[in-house]
C-alpha cells in the first residue's frame, strides 16, 4: 500500500478520543501509584521484620511479581468479583490490579533503599532520645526516598504501560480507544502509531518529572529548581545566622 | 575508693582533683553482653561520678564501644546492672533480687549524649537542622525556638557561621563538632564519646579535642573512648584499661606513666 493511502489526519480528527483514553490510563495509574507507594512501604517494613512477618511479605512479593497484569486484572474483575460477590467498576478493577502488582515491586525498591541507609543514622537518632517512629519519618525515610525516586519513576512508567491490557475488561484507555477508532476507519498503522507515540511521550514526561523531584532533594540544593523549592528555608536559616552573629550571647 | 568490686583500683592516690564521693551518675555492675555465642563483655564494673572524665582505652575489639553502647542501651546488656541517676535500666544480676522498677530506654537516652566515630550527622539536613531536629522531637520545641537554641549550640562549638551548610560541605572536624553541638543542645547529664577523632585527618584532630577540652572544663561528665593517649592523660580523672571484654586496670593519670598490670604495660609500650 503506497504511503499516500495513510491518512495521518485521522490522528487530529480523533485527538480528543485518544487524549481521553490517555487521561483515563493516567488516572488509573496515578491512583494505583499512590496506593502502591503506601502498600509497598508497609510490605517493605514487614519484610524487614522478624520471621513470621517477613515470610508473609516475602510470599506476597514473590507471588505478585510473577503474575502478568493481564491475568491479574481478569482475576480481579471476573474472578474475585464473583468469589466475594461485589461488582467492581472497570476503573476500580484496574486500580486494584495495578496496586496488587506494583506494591510487590515497590516493596523491594523500598527495602533496598531503606537498607542502604547506614545503621549509624538510626542509632544517632535513637541515641538523641528520639522515638523510633520519629527517627523513621525524619531521618531514615527522607534519605531512602531520595534513593528510591528513580526506580519509582520507572515503576510508574511501567504502570502506565500496563493499563493497556485493561482493554480486555473494557476500560476506555488508549488501546481500547484506538481499537474503536480503527474499527470505523480501517487505519491500524496510523492509529497504533499514534497510540505508541502517546506512551513514549508519557514515558519521557514521567522520566523528566522524577528527575526534577530527585534534583530538588539534593543536599546541598543543586540547580535552580531545588534552590527555588528550598530557598525559603535557606533564607530563614541565613537570616537566623545573621541575627545570632550580630548578638553575641552570654554563652559565647 | 570507688565501687569496683571485682577489680580493685590499683592506684591508691587520694582523688585530689576529682569530683569526690558524690553518688555515681552511671554505675555498671557485672555487666555482660553476648552476641550469639560470643561474649564480648565479661562482667564490667564501672562507676562514673558527676563531673568526672573517664577514659576507656585498650586494644581494638576489647569491648570499649560495646560498653558505651550498653550505657545508652543501643546494645541491651545480656545481664548485669546498669544504673543511671539511681534508676535501674539493666536486666539484673543473676542471683540478686530483681529491681522493682526499670526505667525506659528513651528516658535514659534523653539524659545521655553520644558522639560517634563516624559523626552520623543527618546528611539531608543543614548543620542547624541537625541540631534543631532533636530539640523539636525530644524537647517538643517549636521550630523558631529550636532553631534559636540550635544556633546557640553551634556558636558554642564555633560553627555558627556554618549553620546553613550541609554535612557534605563541612570538613570531618567540623562535622564532629556539629555532632557534639547536636548532643549538647539537649543538655545531657553525661556525654559519651566513641573514638571521636579516629575518623579524622590528623590536622583536624586538634579542633575536636579543643572542643572536648572546653566541654570538660564546664564540668560535664564525660566517658571517652580514645586512642589519643596524650589527650587522655591530660583529661582523664579515671582511666580504664580494657582487654578481652574485661576491665584490666583502672587508675588516675599515673596509669600511663606507671601501669601496674603487665598487660597494661604491654599495650602502652606497643602504642606509645
Ligand atoms: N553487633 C555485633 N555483632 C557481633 N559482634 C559484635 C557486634 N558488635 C561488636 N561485636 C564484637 O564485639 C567485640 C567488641 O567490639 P567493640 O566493643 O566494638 O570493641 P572496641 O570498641 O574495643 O574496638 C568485637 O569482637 C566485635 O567483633
Ligand atoms: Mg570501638
Amino acid at each position: 500500500m503506497p504511503l499516500a493511502n495513510y491518512d495521518w489526519g485521522l490522528i487530529w480528527d480523533y485527538r480528543s478520543d485518544l487524549l481521553n483514553g490517555l487521561l483515563t490510563a493516567l488516572e488509573v495509574a496515578v491512583v494505583a501509584l499512590v496506593l502502591s507507594l503506601v502498600c509497598g512501604m508497609l510490605l517493605a517494613l514487614l519484610r524487614m521484620r522478624a520471621a513470621p512477618f517477613s515470610w508473609i511479605a516475602a510470599i506476597y512479593i514473590n507471588v505478585f511479581r510473577g503474575i502478568p497484569a493481564l491475568v491479574t486484572v481478569i482475576w480481579v474483575y471476573f474472578g474475585v468479583a464473583l468469589a466475594i460477590d461485589v461488582k467492581f467498576s472497570v476503573f476500580q478493577a484496574g486500580v486494584i490490579a495495578l496496586t496488587l502488582l506494583y506494591s510487590a515491586f515497590l516493596a523491594e525498591i523500598f527495602r533496598s533503599a531503606l537498607e542502604a541507609i547506614p545503621k549509624g543514622q538510626q542509632e544517632a537518632g535513637l541515641a538523641l532520645g528520639m522515638k523510633p517512629a520519629r527517627v523513621f519519618f525524619s531521618v531514615t525515610l527522607p534519605q531512602a526516598t531520595k534513593i528510591a525516586i528513580p526506580n519509582v519513576g520507572n515503576m510508574f512508567i511501567g504502570m502506565v504501560k500496563d493499563t493497556s491490557v485493561f482493554t480486555v475488561i473494557g476500560l476506555l484507555e488508549v488501546v481500547r480507544v484506538t481499537q474503536n477508532v480503527v474499527a470505523t476507519t480501517f487505519q491500524p498503522f496510523v492509529l497504533y502509531t499514534a497510540a505508541a507515540a502517546l506512551y513514549v511521550a508519557v514515558a519521557f514526561a514521567i522520566d523528566f518529572l522524577f528527575r526534577l523531584i530527585e534534583r530538588t532533594m539534593e543536599a546541598p540544593p543543586d540547580g535552580l529548581l531545588s534552590r527555588a523549592v528550598r530557598g525559603r528555608r535557606q533564607r530563614r536559616i541565613q537570616a537566623l545566622i545573621d541575627a545570632e552573629t550580630a548578638s553575641p550571647s552570654a554563652s559565647a | 575508693m570507688r565501687a569496683t568490686p571485682t577489680v580493685p583500683r590499683t592506684s591508691d592516690h587520694p582523688d585530689s582533683a576529682t569530683p569526690s564521693q558524690a553518688a555515681p551518675v552511671v554505675e555498671l555492675r557485672q555487666l555482660r553482653k553476648s552476641f550469639g555465642d560470643l561474649e564480648v563483655l565479661k562482667g564490667i564494673d564501672l562507676a562514673v561520678r558527676p563531673g568526672e572524665h573517664v577514659v576507656l582505652f585498650g586494644p581494638s575489639g576489647s569491648g570499649k564501644s560495646t560498653v558505651l553502647r550498653s550505657i545508652n542501651l543501643l546494645e541491651p546488656p545480656t545481664s548485669g546492672s546498669l544504673r543511671f541517676d539511681g534508676v535501674e535500666y539493666g536486666p539484673g544480676i543473676p542471683g540478686e533480687p530483681q529491681a522493682a522498677e526499670r526505667g525506659r530506654p528513651i528516658d535514659l537516652r534523653r539524659n545521655i549524649g553520644m558522639v560517634f566515630q563516624q559523626f552520623n550527622l543527618f546528611p539531608h539536613l543543614t548543620a542547624l537542622e541537625n541540631v534543631a531536629l532533636p530539640l523539636r522531637s525530644v524537647r517538643g520545641c517549636k521550630r523558631p525556638q529550636a532553631e534559636h537554641q540550635a544556633a546557640e549550640a553551634l556558636r558554642r562549638v564555633g560553627l555558627l557561621e556554618r549553620a546553613a551548610h550541609y554535612p557534605r560541605q563541612l570538613s570531618g572536624g567540623q562535622q564532629q563538632r556539629v555532632a557534639i553541638a547536636r548532643a549538647l543542645a539537649l543538655d545531657p547529664q553525661v556525654m559519651l564519646f566513641d573514638e571521636p577523632t579516629s575518623a579524622l585527618d590528623p590536622e583536624l584532630v586538634g579542633g575536636v579535642l579543643a572542643t572536648m577540652r572546653e566541654l570538660a572544663e564546664t564540668g560535664m561528665t564525660m566517658l571517652i573512648v580514645t586512642h589519643e593517649l596524650g589527650f587522655a592523660r591530660e583529661i582523664g580523672d579515671l582511666n580504664v584499661f580494657m582487654e578481652d571484654g574485661q576491665v584490666v586496670e583502672t587508675g588516675d593519670r599515673e596509669i600511663y606513666a606507671g601501669p601496674t598490670n603487665p598487660r597494661t604495660s604491654a599495650f602502652l609500650s606497643a602504642v606509645l
